[in-house]
């Protein structure tokens, strides 16, 4: 081969090396504003989609509180837009499918109105509160258990100020302790002669803001069978601050109804008596805090104990995106939002066709 | 023969430049997309909201009043989401920096740190507004 041949190649070799380094080098630099920018028109058109449920009352502006209303437009915000992420009581507990006037996902996406995006809703307190019971200590007269209540938030202890209720036949005790590093061993001692099964409602607050609020209930046996399932007795619905009990059965009534937040209890006055159900008026407590509703009772001759919270949370509400990597773009947005003056987590997944 | 030769030398060449610019494309069309700049949009609408709750009943005038740093940088561990890291420096109205202890989870080490203001005033009789800078960033 001759001299000038290769000299040729090498040049021409060198020349298409350094122009595949300068394309490769300014694509590089150029992708992320070329491609990016249409992705980040889409992230920001889903932020605002977000920030739209979570800011706007929807219309009726008060279809929460009307258990038979279906919103012409969702949006969960307290219709007087007092503070912004002020959700309402009342819209975020018709999104848990355990009360009765739930909306379906099917209407709320229709009031959504928008066809080409599907959402879910996860709705729960900052941190988490767990509850064990580890031992129990029967004597002639009183039965002493032992619970070991852990407060942490993805596995970091948080120190935290305890509230928590005994509720039994009869009987209702209040306490008060600190977590200091995220764990409390609690004592409680109930006489025998109370009888079961009793229940633990446990309100955990930061030590460093009490507005940030967690809450439990654990329901254990005391003199009695172990306790069943929740709502296997009792069907509770809290709205417009009123709660609807339904018996699940011909055999059941009502002792008692209790409402519970970390300061105040109250016992609950019935408003309307039915056959097979009783409405309460639950009192506006200023605590900032969930109420934890409580109603006790008969089936046949079994005392039972049945709970749930208003709001109804934690909760998850709309589209499974299992599979959304394959499916569709799907983003989510997290927001701290403040439900009766209590701060809670909120997570909305937004999806749509992959563009 | 020899004529012969630098031809396929040529053709030789260019087949390679050919496969190498086209290669090339191929790369370069595959690089990972860089969302940076949405990362940072999201961080600063975390920590705006974080502030915004904190400040909004005079809890952060409150403890900046009382020079409880603990409690705020606690309360914001609380509220912005594991895997971001925070530094929050507080200034006067004059931009003179009054908290005295570090208010930070971890230090910022990432490059991607975003930045928000928050203005919130004080709970008590004499007016005073604070100033606080709020440096986020994804833990690596």
């Amino acid at each position: 081969m001759p001299t000038a041949s290769i000299d040729t190649f090498i040049a021409c070799s060198l020349m298409v090396l350094l122009v595949l380094t300068a394309m490769a080098n300014t694509s590089k630099l150029l992708y992320p504003y070329v491609d990016g920018n249409g992705m980040a028109s889409v992230t920001e058109k889903y932020r605002e989609i977000s920030k739209y449920i979570l800011l706007n009352p929807g219309t009726p502006a008060n279809w929460g509180e009307n258990a038979e209303t279906v919103p012409e437009n969702f949006g969960l915000a307290k219709d007087d837009l007092g503070t912004i992420f002020d959700l309402d009581v009342d819209k975020v507990s018709r999104l848990n499918s355990e009360n009765a006037y739930a909306l379906s996902y099917a209407q709320a996406f229709s009031a959504l109105g928008m066809p080409e995006v599907s959402f879910k809703l996860e709705i729960k307190p900052i941190f988490d509160i767990a509850i064990n019971l580890t031992a129990t200590y029967p004597s002639a007269d009183e039965t002493t258990y032992k619970f070991r209540i852990t407060t942490e938030k993805n596995g970091a202890p948080i120190a935290a100020e305890l509230n928590y209720y005994v509720i039994a036949k009869e009987h209702v005790a209040a306490g008060f302790t600190t977590a200091e590093n995220g764990e409390i061993q609690l004592n409680i001692t109930i006489s025998n002669s109370v009888e079961g099964p009793a229940l633990l409602v446990a309100f955990a607050r930061a030590k460093s803001n009490a507005k940030i609020v967690s809450f439990e209930a654990h329901p254990f046996a005391h003199n009695s069978q172990e306790p069943q399932y929740k709502n296997a007795f009792l069907r509770l619905d809290p709205l417009k601050n009123s709660l609807s009990v339904v018996f699940l059965n011909q055999e059941i009534s009502v002792l008692e109804a209790y409402a519970f937040t970390p300061d105040y209890h109250a016992v609950l006055k019935p408003t309307l008596n039915g056959n097979n159900s009783v409405t309460y008026a639950i009192p506006q407590f200023v605590s900032a805090s969930p109420t934890i509703l409580v109603v006790s009772g008969l089936n046949t001759t079994t005392f039972f104990i049945e709970w749930t919270a208003y709001p109804q949370l934690p909760l998850q509400f709309g589209a499974d995106f299992q599979n959304r990597d394959t499916l569709s773009n799907v983003f989510a947005y997290t927001y701290i939002v403040t439900i009766n003056s209590a701060l809670y987590s909120c997570t909305v997944w937004l999806g749509g066709p992959k563009s | 023969m020899r004529k012969a030769n630098t031809g396929q030398v040529r053709i030789i060449e260019a087949f390679l430049a050919v496969i190498i610019v086209f290669s090339a494309f191929a790369i370069s069309g595959n690089l990972p997309s860089n969302h940076n700049v949405t990362r940072k949009e999201d961080l600063a609408s975390i920590g705006l909201n974080a502030l915004m709750h904190l400040g909004s009943d005079g809890f952060l005038g409150k403890c900046i009043d009382n020079a409880e740093w603990s409690s705020i940088r606690e309360a914001l561990s609380l509220l912005l989401p594991s895997g971001v890291a925070f530094n929050l420096t507080i200034y006067d109205s004059a931009m003179r920096q009054i908290n005295t202890e570090n208010i930070a989870n971890s230090g910022l080490n990432s490059q991607k740190t975003t930045f928000v203001e928050y203005i919130c005033v004080s709970q008590n009789a004499t007016f005073r507004c604070y100033i606080l800078h709020l440096h986020l960033a994804v833990m690596a």
